[in-house]
């Protein structure tokens, strides 16, 4: 739980406080957009279904890549961090998710006071899933990267199979490639589809981070 | 400080010898504790308390316990005893080794001994 | 606590860096663990901090301690610059994750120990000197007070009233609360006082384990005319020696008994101590010598 806790209050809080700075930062640059031309997209969509991801993605490389190191040499064990960093990383995505959805009501409020208009937007469950996947699979990648050294590139096929659907029900995210029509023949099915690939991420970080050695830092 | 060429207990049992003999430490004055001694020569404390427990077989300190340790009171006498016991075999015998090694003739040296003996030097 | 290994064998892809290996540490001293570059120190701390899976076993209190967390929570190994020590993380950062993860953490001690050292608590770890990232590893491995505290070449870097400063630390501590401690270190000089025990390794092997003083009194350097010297020591485990004209002097190896003193006498050797350092240097093998 020592560990949970201190990945939910420090890692969270600092997502959130980044998230904040870009709401801001979005609100600010389609004021200023609006000077030039009409406002048609819906800003804080564009970072949500574009750039957070990648941001989640990171977080999972973080938390594997810089802090499993540390929780080791404190004494924790492997399996203790790995299963506080699968809880944190659904804690990250619920908060990260409902951040977005609160940017989408303020956004819509600001829209609307000045008479903007914006193209639709996912559901918070399907921002969820894809934040809460990125971020396993960056976990999964890092691990990989962690203990095998170049050999962890293999991981990234396997990552970009795991984050291929996790786009299906957002709009503005891009089509897939080679099956743009796979989510419209899934349907609701999507949603399956990404906790299994969650699990599949979380699965396959276990097994290549369970016996990982501390490597020895560099000066 | 202590050097690494020998047993350190071995070290500290001789340096705490040379004050008892030397009157620096006196009958039933109480030494330095392990730990004291440790932190200040800056010497693993079992070391440390090797020695002392060497002083206290030897009957040259003495434990209160809950207090600490003490230079018993024949300390001083029984030191100088040994120290008359080994004098000879120690630091005269190689003294005249030496003398002839270099060509001193002992009455030489025999002469610079009575001189101290008169207070002239 | 009590640290028991048992046939340790490490390696890394064709590299075999410990060997083999079994000793028995009865614990709540001071240990040295002395060995060269690549002899396998870091190797060995590793398997007995659980940082690598071992083959073969390594025990803590009689558990095994790879990903045993109630064996893991008793142990703490600072390699080098500290492997709890991020790079990207602010000092005090550092600090709150032992302060956080750490049932034995005593923080109060760790920022005394930050002020001693004068480790700026506001700066990131990469922009630290390297004596400093090595004297925060200090600081997380007294402060994590753990029954198993190892200590890899943490001198490294720092200068010579930063080393005193960290032995001086190191000591009182132990005084105050006593623990395992094992210390890895090449200025055996510096250090040697400190140690209760040493266990010398090399080549991923154990050479020997034995209590510091003892040792110390193992090593004889006998001194005098060739053929007297080799006389002597024919049947002595000679570590090396030297010849200039027709003296010559040799490093022995084990306790002399009465008869052999009085031997040396009639031949007119001189024997004298060897200093701790130099019999470590003597039983590793020198550099391009024999493996």
């Amino acid at each position: 739980m020592k560990v949970f806790r201190l990945l939910t209050r420090t890692l969270v809080t600092f997502c959130a406080v980044v998230a904040a700075c870009a709401f801001v930062l979005v609100i600010v640059l389609t004021f200023v957009v609006s000077g030039f031309r009409d406002v048609t997209i819906s800003g804080w969509n564009v970072l949500g279904s574009q750039v957070a991801r990648w941001f989640l993605f990171w977080a999972g490389i973080y938390v594997v890549h810089n802090t499993l190191p540390i929780a080791i040499a404190h004494g924790r064990t492997r399996r203790e961090f790995l299963s506080a960093a699968t809880g944190f990383s659904v804690v990250l995505a619920v908060a990260m998710s409902l951040i977005v959805w609160v940017g989408f009501v303020v956004e819509g409020g600001i829209y609307s006071a000045m008479g903007w208009k914006a193209d639709p937007h996912g559901s918070v469950v399907a921002y969820f899933l894809m934040f809460l996947v990125w971020c396993a699979v960056g976990m999964f990648c890092a691990a990989a990267f962690d203990r095998f050294g170049a050999a962890g590139v293999f991981s990234v096929p396997v990552g970009l199979m795991l984050v291929m659907v996790t786009t299906a029900g957002i709009p503005g995210a891009g089509n897939l490639p080679f099956v743009p029509d796979l989510p419209s023949l899934m349907g609701a099915g999507w949603h399956l589809v990404s906790v299994v690939a969650f699990a599949g991420a979380v699965l396959g970080t276990w097994v290549v981070a369970r016996d990982m050695p501390v490597r020895v830092r560099t000066l | 400080m202590f050097d690494d060429r020998s047993p350190i207990y071995r070290q500290i049992a001789d340096r705490i010898k040379a004050d008892v003999l030397s009157g620096v430490l006196k009958a039933d004055e109480q030494v330095m504790s392990t730990n004291q001694y440790a932190a200040y020569y800056r010497i693993n404390p079992a070391t440390a308390a090797k020695a002392f427990q060497q002083l206290v077989d030897e009957r040259v300190l003495y434990k209160k316990r809950g207090i600490g340790m003490f230079v018993s009171a024949q300390a001083r006498d029984m030191l100088r005893a040994q120290g008359r016991e080994n004098f000879f075999g120690e630091v005269v015998d190689p003294m005249v080794a030496e003398a002839r090694a270099i060509g001193i003739p002992l009455a030489d040296v025999i002469r610079r001994i009575e001189q101290h003996q008169q207070g002239d030097m | 606590m009590r640290v028991d290994v048992q046939g340790l064998t490490l390696r890394y892809g064709d590299v075999t860096a410990v060997d083999d290996m079994s000793f028995s540490l009865s614990g709540n001293k001071i240990y040295g663990l002395l060995g060269r570059n690549g002899s396998g120190k870091t190797s060995l701390m590793s398997a007995l901090a659980g940082y690598r899976k071992p083959s073969g076993s390594v025990q803590l209190d009689g558990e095994p301690v790879f990903e045993n967390a109630a064996a893991m929570r008793q142990v703490c190994l600072v390699r080098h610059t500290a492997d709890a020590a991020d790079k990207g993380d602010k000092v005090s950062y550092v600090l709150e994750y032992g302060a956080a993860w750490r049932d034995t953490w005593d923080n109060p001690y760790a920022l005394e120990l930050v002020e001693l050292f004068k480790i700026p608590l506001k700066s990131k770890v990469g922009e630290l000197s390297l004596g400093q990232r090595s004297a925060l590893g200090v600081v997380i491995g007294l402060a994590s007070r753990s029954p198993l505290t190892m200590l890899d070449e943490s001198h490294l870097g720092m200068d010579t009233p930063t080393r005193y400063a960290f032995y001086d630390a190191l000591l009182t501590d132990f005084m105050a609360h006593p623990r395992t401690i094992i210390i890895s270190t090449h200025l055996i000089e510096e250090l040697a006082s400190l140690l209760e025990e040493v266990v010398i390794i090399d080549g991923g092997r154990l050479v020997l384990q034995e209590e510091a003083d003892v040792l110390r009194s193992r090593g004889t350097e006998v001194t005098g005319n060739a053929a007297d010297v080799d006389e002597f020591t024919a049947g002595l485990t000679v570590l090396s020696s030297k010849s200039l004209g027709r003296s010559k002097s040799a490093m022995v190896y084990g306790g002399l008994d009465d008869g052999q003193f009085v031997r040396a006498r009639q031949l007119g050797l001189e024997l004298g101590p060897i200093a701790l350092q130099d019999l470590f240097v003597h039983l590793t093998e020198p550099v391009g010598g024999k493996r």
